[in-house]
């Protein structure tokens, strides 16, 4: 069955590196999401594994074959690795029907004709599209160009699907119906997905394990929630959720192996980490508090309302203390006027201490104010 | 606008508009400028135009300004002699054949290039690709010229060409004179603009649509015709019904190409070379008109075609997204040879001319190197042309000189008129998208573009004889309003395209700070597309200065341009004196395009060609 492994495989344009050193294990069945800002190798990454670009170093291997190999010479056409590819601007021949399109990946694996017909008719069904069988794409709307082109891309069963940033031209709405639709896709077909977004909320909610990239290096190799509760550095703190996590900076004094004395927003804390304490290359440190970790009303701390955001489920609230913006989120409808002051404090076991030179995480645990 | 007021508020408000203005002054000068001489030409083939036609026809009640069939049913149906046979169905059925030949060579030279440079990891592409569009910067009949020196023998009595003088292969006259050599000159002349259309669709064209059907396991070769032709396909039609519609009314290549003897057989007449005949013999010039309306109606069945063609509902979608990531074929070992290849035959085709002219104007006699002479250049011999004042040497023919300070002139003029002109209409049908009114003004201003050259000199040709326009015949101003009119097209394209790239909000953040149209205009929208709007003077500019065929009927004595003088000297045999001036309109046009392009980024490849 298919893995895919990636080892060292490096590419570079001329001087500038788009992917460095790359190792990763993707296992059968995972739905992996590459992430990350525009231009972090994500896309190049995927090509590579697909074998629409070649990688300048390193090693590929899908299943028990190795479809790339620097050393060895190896360099196997995308047509031979028996993948699937769906492209962010859907990439449909202008000049065939929908049915052509759909077939025209059987045809060439030499189907008889009345088992293409019949597979054509079953992704029509399945991605509910059969009453565009013989209209061009210029025809269809976004959505329905969208069923198309996974339509084509599932119509030869691959083992291995590779989706470049496919929702990124539809509009929310039906973004979200798709979502839910890809993911059932992967629990009725059995294959890999690989997949290209730059929308942590997508990689989150979609996959089984997100690949997070940062200029070509990869920051953090885990399952969505891992990666966002325990968020390897800074970067990735950053980059995963939403509203992002309140960062301040701040100094430490490591006590014991698990413990330090945190010193942020002009007040002492007492940090006790789950797990033995990374060493820090200087003093400096950043204290990362998801907004979720700040519990509004009572405690220590005061600030003043800089801005509510009520969203019905939830208010977002924005306080100034000091020249430091903190964020907190709570639940359920309710609503603060600007410049009230508000008394906040930390609460869980979710906070996360890093260094601020290296930006590494050094530990994760709770504070309580000394 | 004022005294519209009267007119209510609705009218006012409409006139308020810019846009709307350009419109209606635009629809007005339009009108007057191609629909009217269209019309005159229309009528005068229905009608006797002058005394010696009158002679000529000798029917009853047959006088000057009277109506009659006689024009169309003499030219078309008349077995007297051959008549319409000789006159026009075989010069028509022989361009045709030509332009076909023309379009066969000009999309296999051109869109093979194309593809080299657009999907291949070719080496020496900037080289290529600068170099290839030479020849279509020449002047058409560029060329012929070179077909000429070349291929010319002594063994047909033509002088000792290049490739006698190199090799001592003297070839048949079939291929130096006659349909095939026009064919090919025509072709080599249009493949630059085959690249130019080709290479656009192939490079703006989404390289993941290869590289789906690639993933989908389909070989290289079916790739190539079940994808990539198939979307190409639009662009390659309308390149061969536009090379086709040009090439059959080609006056200067079949007119340069057309020295055999009579009776050796190859002696080709092309229905644009007839045309002139007809129309300069005087008592023909109802049946010229005839040759000028069914050459045209050609090219607008033509362009109908192309639309009809390029409309379909196949059409290319346009979906955005990035296709940046364009992963090049791979030539392996061919690449290195490939660029060798191609790098000799594109220099050959765009230097040699060049050499060849150069060549031919210092030699007394052709291929002889001892007849090495400067004469055709220095000497103050006076010519017995129909010019009065002529040398035999160029440059000091005052004649000459006049006419190229001449052909300036009026290029430049015509480039301020034709561009100004095509950034105006591209505003008003840009802003008005979708109007009746700004279709109409697009389409009036592309109309001009179907018209054959000739054909549209005999337009205005008909138009300078007509009552109360008379005052016109061989002026200034009417070379002026031919050029303007004739070239306006490149310029209104190119300044319809790149409007359209602007969005209208960026005029609105002008107009909502209170800017006056006059300044959003110049100060924020040129500067913006500044390059395609230059390309859009460029154009017109060095068309005009290489033009023939579109001046050759309305130039009179005194308003001699240098292409017409150019004409002159080779009428009457002077090869050496018209290589010259070749070489020298050829130089002059290649400055010019370098130094604008060098200076401001504008460049002949992005408008339209023709």
């Amino acid at each position: 069955m298919p893995k895919i492994i990636l080892e060292h495989v490096t590419k570079r344009f001329d001087k500038f590196v788009a992917v460095d050193d790359l190792n990763m294990v993707i296992e059968d069945r995972e739905f992996i999401t590459l992430l990350g800002p525009s231009g972090c190798g994500k896309t190049t990454t995927l090509r590579q594994i697909a074998g629409l670009e070649t990688p300048t170093e390193g090693r590929i291997t899908i299943g028990d074959t190795v479809v790339f190999d620097s050393e060895k010479n190896i360099n196997i056409s995308p047509a031979k690795r028996d993948i699937g590819f769906l492209f962010q601007n859907y990439a449909l021949w202008p000049h065939m029907t929908v049915y052509q399109n759909i077939s025209f990946g059987l045809e060439n694996l030499k189907w008889p004709k009345d088992r293409i017909r019949q597979r054509v008719s079953e992704m029509l069904a399945m991605l509910k599209i059969e009453q565009f069988e013989k209209r061009y794409p210029s025809e269809l709307s976004g959505g329905q160009q969208q069923r198309v082109a996974i339509a084509r891309t599932l119509a030869p069963e691959p083992k291995v699907l590779f989706m470049d940033e496919p929702l990124s031209n539809l509009d929310a709405k039906l973004r979200l119906e798709m979502r839910t639709e890809l993911k059932r896709l992967h629990a009725e077909t059995d294959s890999t997905f690989v997949y290209v977004t730059h929308d942590q909320l997508e990689a989150m909610t979609l996959a089984t394990r997100i690949c997070l990239m940062k200029d070509g290096v990869l920051q953090q190799y885990d399952p969505p929630l891992e990666v966002y509760n325990n968020p390897a550095n800074l970067f990735v703190a950053d980059f995963v959720g939403n509203p992002t996590m309140n960062f301040l900076p701040g100094t430490a004094r490591v006590l014991d192996e698990t413990h330090a004395e945190v010193t942020v927003l002009g007040r002492s804390f007492l940090f006790e980490s789950d797990a033995p304490l990374g060493k820090p290359e200087g003093e400096d440190v950043v204290l990362g508090v998801r907004p979720e970790f700040i519990r509004l009303g009572s405690g220590g701390m005061e600030g003043k309302v800089y801005a509510a955001l009520p969203a019905g489920m939830e208010t977002t609230v924005q306080m100034t203390m000091g020249d430091q913006l903190v964020t907190s989120v709570e639940f359920g409808s309710v609503d603060y006027k600007a410049n009230s002051p508000m008394r906040f404090e930390f609460h869980g076991q979710g906070l996360i201490l890093f260094d601020k030179k290296s930006g590494k995480k050094l530990g994760r645990g709770s504070a309580t104010q000394r | 606008m004022r005294n519209k007021k009267t007119l209510g508020n609705s009218l006012r408000a409409y006139f308020s508009k810019p846009a709307n203005v350009i419109t209606v002054i635009f629809l007005i000068v339009l009108l007057l400028t191609v629909v009217l001489p269209l019309s005159t030409l229309l009528i005068g083939s229905f009608k006797v135009n002058g005394n010696q036609e009158a002679i000529w026809i000798d029917q009853d009640g047959v006088e000057d300004g009277s109506w009659t069939f006689h024009h169309w049913i003499e030219l078309l149906t008349s077995k007297e002699y051959n008549y319409a046979s000789t006159k026009f169905w075989a010069p028509l059925g022989g361009s045709a054949l030509m332009a076909a030949l023309a379009c066969v060579v000009a999309v296999l030279f051109g869109g093979v290039v194309a593809w080299f440079i657009t999907r291949s990891d070719l080496p020496a592409k900037k080289f290529i690709s600068t170099v290839f569009v030479f020849p279509y910067i020449m002047p058409s009949w560029s060329m012929a010229m070179f077909w000429e020196n070349f291929f010319k023998n002594t063994e047909i009595n033509a002088g000792m060409g290049i490739l006698q003088s190199v090799t001592g292969i003297c070839v048949p006259e079939s291929m130096v004179y006659g349909l095939v050599p026009c064919a090919m000159s025509l072709g080599l002349h249009y493949a630059p603009f085959a690249y130019i259309l080709i290479g656009g669709i192939l490079r703006n064209m989404d390289a993941n649509l290869e590289e789906a059907a690639t993933v989908l396991k389909a070989s290289r070769f079916k790739i190539l015709y079940k994808v990539t032709l198939p979307i190409v396909l639009p662009a390659l039609v309308s390149t061969v019904l536009l090379v086709f519609s040009s090439s059959i009314s080609s006056f200067t290549v079949p007119f340069f190409l057309n020295k055999s003897s009579i009776n050796s057989g190859n002696n080709f007449v092309s229905i644009s070379v007839q045309m002139r005949n007809l129309i300069n013999t005087g008592f023909t010039k109802g049946q010229g008109y005839v040759v000028a309306i069914v050459l045209m109606m050609f090219s607008i069945g033509i362009l109908t075609l192309n639309n009809w063609f390029t409309g379909k509902r196949k059409s290319f979608t346009t979906v955005t997204g990035k296709s940046g990531q364009v992963s090049l074929v791979k030539l392996g070992k061919a690449r290195k040879v490939i660029a060798v290849i191609l790098v000799i035959i594109v220099a050959f085709f765009a230097i040699m001319p060049l050499a060849s002219f150069a060549m031919e104007s210092l030699l007394e006699v052709p291929g002889d190197w001892s007849s090495f002479t400067l004469r055709y250049w220095l000497s103050r011999e006076v010519f017995e042309g129909s010019n009065k004042g002529d040398t035999i040497g160029i440059l000091m023919s005052p004649t000459m000189w006049k006419a190229m300070g001449r052909s300036l002139l009026l290029s430049v003029l015509v480039s301020l008129v034709a561009g100004s002109f095509g950034i105006l209409i591209g505003y008003a049908v840009a802003r008005k998208r979708g109007s009746k009114a700004a279709t109409l003004v697009s389409d009036l201003a592309f109309l001009p573009y179907l018209i054959p050259s000739m054909s549209f000199g005999a337009v205005y040709l008909a138009l300078s004889y007509t009552k109360g326009f008379t005052w016109l015949d061989g002026s200034f101003i009417l070379l002026l309003l031919v050029g303007s009119i004739k070239f306006m097209p490149f310029a209104s394209r190119t300044g319809t395209s790149a409007m359209l790239q602007l969005s209208g909000e960026i005029e609105e953040a002008a107009i909502v700070i209170g800017v006056p149209w006059w300044k959003r205009m110049t100060r924020v929208l040129f500067p913006i597309q500044k390059s395609s709007f230059i390309s859009g003077y460029l154009l017109p500019f060095i068309s005009c200065m290489r033009e023939m065929s579109l001046f050759v009927l309305l130039a009179a004595s005194y308003t001699t341009l240098v292409t017409t003088v150019l004409q002159e000297y080779s009428r009457t045999g002077l090869n050496q004196a018209s290589n010259a001036i070749n070489l020298l309109i050829i130089i002059f046009v290649l400055v010019i395009q370098f130094a604008v392009n060098k200076l401001t980024g504008a460049s002949i490849d992005k408008g339209v060609g023709g």
